[in-house]
């Protein structure tokens, strides 16, 4: 269960680190110009770096198996 | 549950996606207005207004004559002249006597344009008429037009001599609708696909294809997993509790990709990452709920117990993730569309051009999301077998 909560914390700290962004609103000029395409863009990262995170948790449960002395019978 | 194993649907989970995401790029958005200056005007001088718009093709040989209106309430005003500077930017000549002042109820001025490629688009409250202070009617035409012939080059002069004239017809009889043209086009409609354009959401409204999805995911990814768990209760297959758990976890996945893209989404739309929304408090609860399923199993240590205490828990989860989500935003204003109503399906909220893209996303996603639920499924069989 533990890596579950694990895996959440990369996401929630990207909202964090953000979150500090309100003293300078100009700074997201980047974000709204050409009529706030890079918001999709952000979006769909965010998409992607969740399946990757989903992706890195299980290749690790997957060398965990690999390692078990059970599976190398 | 050998649907697990099947290669085609994930065939078509990729191919959805992938049509989603790369074609939904090639569809431009619907020409609009997205400036125009001055945002302030007053009577009796002449103003040019510069008219930037996004996606136009005011040069486009296919577009025709390209037609421009000042709109105040539902009376259109023409303008004197119109000069295309590009595909994309215009300018207007406008003018406005003191005259006539008092007859426009609504100052503030919506600039409307028609071509025949590009269909009719606005900028609503584009420009405000600053109304200058009137005395008796008869002193201000007089003045007026005294003020006209002084200070106002010839040029202006001739320009609005005509107008004047009529004016002061107009003045007597009580009409006042001066200005008020006949407003004939072509076509109404942009005549290509396109998504429409949406003040404050322009580009954003292909987040319709990826932030929306999320959403159907998690609840279907919710509802697979609410029947597993009626069925081990039911049955006492542990089979059932393991597909119920993982489930749960490939929802949350998805729920809080959900929660982040609608964040950022939030920021650029409505302007800060979180809003007191009910929508947004909802779907927040919502999630924690299944945290809570997460930890309820965690702290269980004997198997059984905790699979019949989880199957419980879970159908009372999904009882009041329904309610937060789809009924409590539905009885009160939300920013969300459709407050009050059915969101995403009314004709208000989705345009053709955009049903052929988010249908397929729906589908395409929930497909991603029973995918990666089966590897997590046999992922959790094999380390069962292997007691890990």
């Amino acid at each position: 269960m533990k890596k579950y909560f694990l895996l959440i914390i990369p996401i929630l700290a990207n909202l964090i680190l953000c979150a500090q962004g309100d003293i300078s609103a100009d700074n997201n000029d980047m974000m709204r110009s050409n009529h706030k395409i890079y918001v999709v863009a952000a979006v769909l990262a965010i998409i992607l770096t969740a399946i990757f995170i989903f992706l890195f948790s299980i290749e690790r449960r997957l060398k965990k198996l690999e390692n078990s002395p059970s599976a190398n019978r | 549950m050998n649907w697990l194993y099947k290669k085609w649907w994930k065939c078509l989970c990729v191919a959805l996606l992938f049509y989603v995401i790369v074609g939904s790029f090639f569809v431009p958005l619907s020409p609009g207005i997205s400036k125009v200056s001055p945002i302030t005007f007053s009577p009796d001088s002449l103003y040019t207004f510069q008219i930037t718009a996004y996606n136009a093709h005011f040069k486009n040989p296919e577009a025709g004559k390209v037609q421009f209106w000042m709109k105040s309430g539902n009376d259109y005003y023409c303008p004197d002249s119109v000069r295309i500077i590009n595909d994309n930017k215009a300018e207007v000549k406008f003018i406005i006597s003191s005259l006539y002042q008092d007859s426009i109820k609504q100052p503030n001025f919506d600039i409307v344009a028609n071509n025949d490629l590009d269909g009719t688009f606005a900028l609503r409250e584009g420009t405000t008429f600053i109304k200058t202070y009137t005395g008796t009617k008869d002193s201000l035409a007089a003045k007026t037009i005294a003020h006209l012939d002084d200070s106002i080059g010839s040029a202006l002069k001739n320009e609005s001599k005509e107008r004047i004239t009529d004016a002061s017809v107009l003045y007597t009889n009580g009409s006042g609708k001066l200005f008020k043209c006949a407003v004939e086009v072509k076509h109404n409609k942009h005549q290509f696909t396109a998504f429409p354009y949406r003040e404050i959401l322009y580009e954003t409204i292909r987040n319709t294809f990826f932030h929306v999805p999320m959403w159907f995911v998690m609840t279907a990814l919710v509802f697979f997993s609410i029947v597993y768990s009626i069925m081990f209760l039911a049955k006492g297959n542990m089979r059932y509790d393991v597909y119920a758990h993982q489930a749960i976890v490939a929802a949350i996945l998805f729920g809080i990709c959900g929660l982040c893209t609608g964040a950022v989404w939030a920021k650029n739309t409505w302007g800060q990452y979180w809003v007191n929304d009910p929508k947004l408090n909802g779907a927040a609860v919502g999630v924690i709920i299944y945290f809570a399923y997460i930890i309820l199993r965690g702290s269980i240590t004997d198997d059984i117990k905790r699979a019949r205490i989880a199957a419980v828990y879970n159908i009372f989860a999904l009882v009041v993730f329904l309610l937060f989500i789809f009924i409590i935003p539905r009885l009160t204003d939300s920013l969300h569309p459709g407050n009050g109503g059915n969101p995403a399906f009314s004709k208000y909220d989705l345009d053709n051009s955009l049903r052929i893209f988010f249908y397929p996303a729906v589908i395409g996603w929930i497909l991603l999301g029973f995918w990666i639920l089966s590897i997590l499924i046999r992922m959790k069989l094999i380390e069962q077998k292997h007691e890990l």
